[in-house]
């Protein structure tokens, strides 16, 4: 693969005592300390409303944190944002209505300072299963055909950050599949930090390097298992014994985040 | 529009063309009515003039409605950029669009000289607001997850501008420069009553004093039927560049900011009165001219406060402001009252609306103003003239803006109410009526000083009564004080008047339609 001279090595991400408290009194972080290293994925779990959407944020310099700081790569997030290195997926997939699927991914290069590379852009089409589609709008696209696009957005900058907030809840289960095994692989090519917050543990034990679970809020970190399963991993993967064991351990740690009448079911 | 709805717009608009030159024969020397067949004629025998005329009209207008747009755009924009600037631009807004423009008119007309300056003015002046409104909502008008995508890649509100607010906001801008284009056309033609050589007010004036009722009528509906295709090009150029219908906002909403106390409001009242008198001296200042005709708000003080005859001058205004009063007061009262009367009804009788509405939408882009001189012309000089005139200049508004508020009640909601096979009436108290209270009172705030235009217009081109004659009769003897005064005056109470709905707005809204507020 030829050197991408605008292309600086993925970066490492460093939370440190991190806190954020919205100005209605919501307490969404507590003192979250976490490194994680570059050209790893890293996955986010946690119930719903724990503040991985918050923590995303915080981590893309998009929210400012009531405590603490954000370091990528030893420097503030303002400084990777300044060069455009990094990119989000927004969980919901905000796409401009006014621009078709080729516009949208257009746009990111444009945002970014970035020429136009029309194969590129073909191929992440492609990737993402949206061939056919690239001059439609969003609103003749299906929710999951939407998500996708977000992604291929997210990815043409090759971002050496890569933030995607449940980038496939709307995606159906065998395009999913089929992501789960066709992404990674570029991570890894393109040498890409990536964080991916997902409802899904299997999801979450399949396309990352590891899995951080958060408690319900204020998120605190309940759970870091390490996913040492080697690559690529076929969807078959799944049901083998090491890969279940890693998947049952994220599972106990979500349970015993859970407030509420899960805590009693994970201590018994 | 489906076929049949089509089968019937075209149906209510025969109608009322039969109906027209039924009613113009029928009263044929009793009222002054000229039916249809009276207009050709009249058109016939005078189609150069009336071309010449609509041609130099039409070029004032458009002229107006350019810079008026573009003052509207760049003052959005202003706003948006500068967010401390928004209050002040919205409020100096609101006082231009209050200015009577009858007494601006004259006041132009001494300030430019001859030529077509003060026209193309009035005409920017009567759109530009209706520009900006729409707009101010509009570039806020996208999910904030379209700003983090910009902001995520590093870049700032500029870009955020280039890329998603003018994008978002284009539906908005349609829905100002709809209505703008036959407030252009009005304003065109106020801006010819005050002096102009040429051009369709020209003749309006000349027609009014001859009583020559044919004239009168072929000019009215030229400009109506102008309006009426201004406003349809324009939808339809909308439908085409537009993704979505344009968005319908009829005024600004009422401040959904967070409160800030009372001390907050009157810095800022005091800030925008400060502004006002400011830029009103400054711009004198700059342009160097003379105390004599350009009176400074110093002068105004001098002439209704501290001069020796400042009482005299005060009883004069009073008195024409009561005359006033009389009439503008049941006009607006009754217009808002058909308006929502009419639209639940058209909601209650789907034949009636499907009948109704097209010509009603119709009838809506005519700036009933320059109908002015023919209301005049079939119901007298009198009270009921001017009544109605003002009725019908707020009816309109206030019909439209409420139907489209009656629609916006919640399907779902509905069906709630069908699963308890809730009746009608229930339907209507209970969903209908509080869907339609914003968009209603949307239209009385933006109905005042559109029936002070209309009153004060009657007055002075017919009647001779009232505040609109006291601007016509000081235009004419150059009593600059009482004129320049009674722009402040009548300013000053068309947005207390504003602000007095506004309030009470705010409280009934919170009642029935809290979520409509805003966070
Ligand atoms: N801008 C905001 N202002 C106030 N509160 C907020 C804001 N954004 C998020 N919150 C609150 O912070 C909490 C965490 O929200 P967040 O979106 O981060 O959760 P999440 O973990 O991503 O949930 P989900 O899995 O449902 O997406 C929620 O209680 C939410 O109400
Ligand atoms: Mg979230």
């Amino acid at each position: 693969m030829a050197a991408d001279p605008d292309r600086t090595d993925p970066p490492s991400v460093v939370c440190d005592d991190l806190s954020k408290r919205f100005a209605e009194g919501t307490d969404v972080l507590r003192g979250v300390d976490l490194t994680l290293a570059a050209g790893r994925t890293t996955a986010f779990v946690g119930p719903s409303g724990c503040g991985k959407s918050t923590l995303l944020r915080l981590i893309a310099g998009l929210e400012t944190p009531s405590g603490g700081r954000v370091e990528i790569g030893g420097a503030p997030p303002s400084e990777t944002l300044k060069r455009a290195g990094l990119a989000m997926a927004f969980q919901d997939p905000s796409l401009l209505p006014w621009r078709t699927v080729r516009g949208n991914i257009e746009l990111a290069l444009k945002l970014a300072r970035k020429p136009a590379d029309r194969t590129a852009i073909d191929d992440l089409i492609a990737l993402v299963g949206l061939g056919g589609f690239d001059e439609v709008r969003p609103a003749a696209l299906s929710g999951g055909m939407r998500q996708r696009a977000a992604i291929a957005r997210a990815m043409v900058t090759r971002p050496g950050l890569l933030l995607l907030d449940e980038p496939f809840g709307a995606v159906d289960e065998l395009t999913r599949r089929q992501l789960a095994e066709d992404l990674p692989r570029l991570w890894e090519a393109r040498a890409t930090t990536t964080i991916l917050v997902t409802h899904s543990v299997q999801e979450a034990v399949m396309l990352s390097d590891r899995v951080i679970v958060f408690s319900s809020r204020p998120a605190r970190i309940v759970g870091d298992v390490a996913i040492d399963l080697d690559r690529p991993r076929p969807a078959s993967r799944v049901s083998d014994p090491d890969f279940v064991a890693l998947a049952t351990q994220v599972s106990e740690a979500l349970a015993r985040g859970m407030a509420g009448p899960q805590d009693r079911l994970a201590a018994q | 529009m489906t076929g049949q709805r089509r089968g019937a717009g075209l149906l209510g608009i025969a109608a009322m063309m039969v109906l027209w030159e039924g009613v113009g024969r029928a009263f044929e020397g009793a009222f002054l009515i000229a039916g249809p067949s009276d207009i050709l004629v009249y058109l016939g025998a005078n189609l150069g003039l009336m071309v010449r005329a609509l041609g130099e009209t039409l070029g004032n207008a458009a002229l107006g409605f350019v810079a008026g747009n573009l003052a509207a755009i760049a003052l959005a924009v202003l706003a948006q950029l500068w967010p401390p600037s928004r209050s002040s631009v919205s409020g100096l807004a609101l006082i231009v669009f209050c200015l009577p423009l009858v007494a601006t008119g004259p006041i132009l007309r001494i300030l430019y000289g001859p030529g077509p300056g003060p026209q193309i003015t009035l005409a920017a002046l009567a759109v530009y607001y209706t520009t900006l409104v729409p707009l101010l909502v509009g570039l806020r008008a996208a999910p904030a997850s379209w700003f983090d995508l910009v902001r995520s890649y590093g870049r700032g509100p500029l870009t955020e501008l280039v890329h998603v607010r003018a994008w978002a906001t284009l539906p908005y801008l349609f829905a100002g420069l709809q209505i703008a284009a036959p407030a252009a056309f009005l304003g065109a033609m106020v801006g010819e009553f005050t002096g102009a050589e040429r051009g369709m007010g020209v003749l309006t004036i000349r027609a009014i004093r001859a009583l020559d009722v044919d004239a009168t009528w072929t000019i009215a509906t030229i400009a109506a039927l102008v309006s009426i295709l201004a406003y349809s090009g324009l939808g339809a150029i909308a439908r085409r560049v537009l993704l979505e219908k344009p968005a319908v906002i009829l005024s600004a909403p009422v401040s959904t900011g967070r409160r800030r106390g009372p001390w907050h409001a009157a810095a800022r009242l005091a800030l925008l009165l400060g502004l006002t008198i400011g830029l009103w001296w400054a711009a004198l200042e700059l342009a160097d001219l003379p105390s004599f005709f350009a009176k400074r708000p110093d002068d105004v003080w001098r002439a209704f406060v501290t001069a020796p005859d400042a009482s005299a001058t005060r009883a004069t205004m009073a008195s024409a402001l009561a005359g006033t009063a009389l009439f503008v007061v049941p006009g607006y009262l009754a217009g808002l009252a058909l308006g929502a009367a009419l639209a639940i009804l058209f909601l209650l009788v789907p034949a009636a609306a499907a009948v109704g509405m097209p010509v009603a939408v119709a009838l809506r882009s005519v700036p009933i103003v320059t109908t002015a001189p023919l209301l005049v012309l079939a119901l007298g000089r009198g009270a009921t003239g001017t009544i109605t005139l003002v009725a019908v200049m707020v009816f309109f508004p206030t019909f439209v803006a409420c139907l489209h508020g009656l629609r916006q009640a919640p399907g779902q909601i509905l069906d709630v109410f069908d699963t308890y096979a809730a009746g009608r009436l229930a339907r209507l108290v209970h969903v209908h009526v509080p869907a339609m209270l914003p968009a209603f009172f949307a239209a009385a705030r933006m109905a005042v000083p559109a029936s002070i235009l209309a009153v004060t217009v009657v007055e002075w081109l017919a009647t001779g009564r009232g505040v609109g004659a006291l601007m016509a009769l000081s235009a004419s003897l150059s009593d600059y004080d009482m004129l320049w005064g009674a722009v402040v005056v009548v300013s000053g109470l068309s947005i207390l008047g504003y602000a007095a709905i506004s309030a009470v707005e705010r409280r009934i809204l919170s009642v029935y339609a809290a979520e409509q507020l805003g966070a």
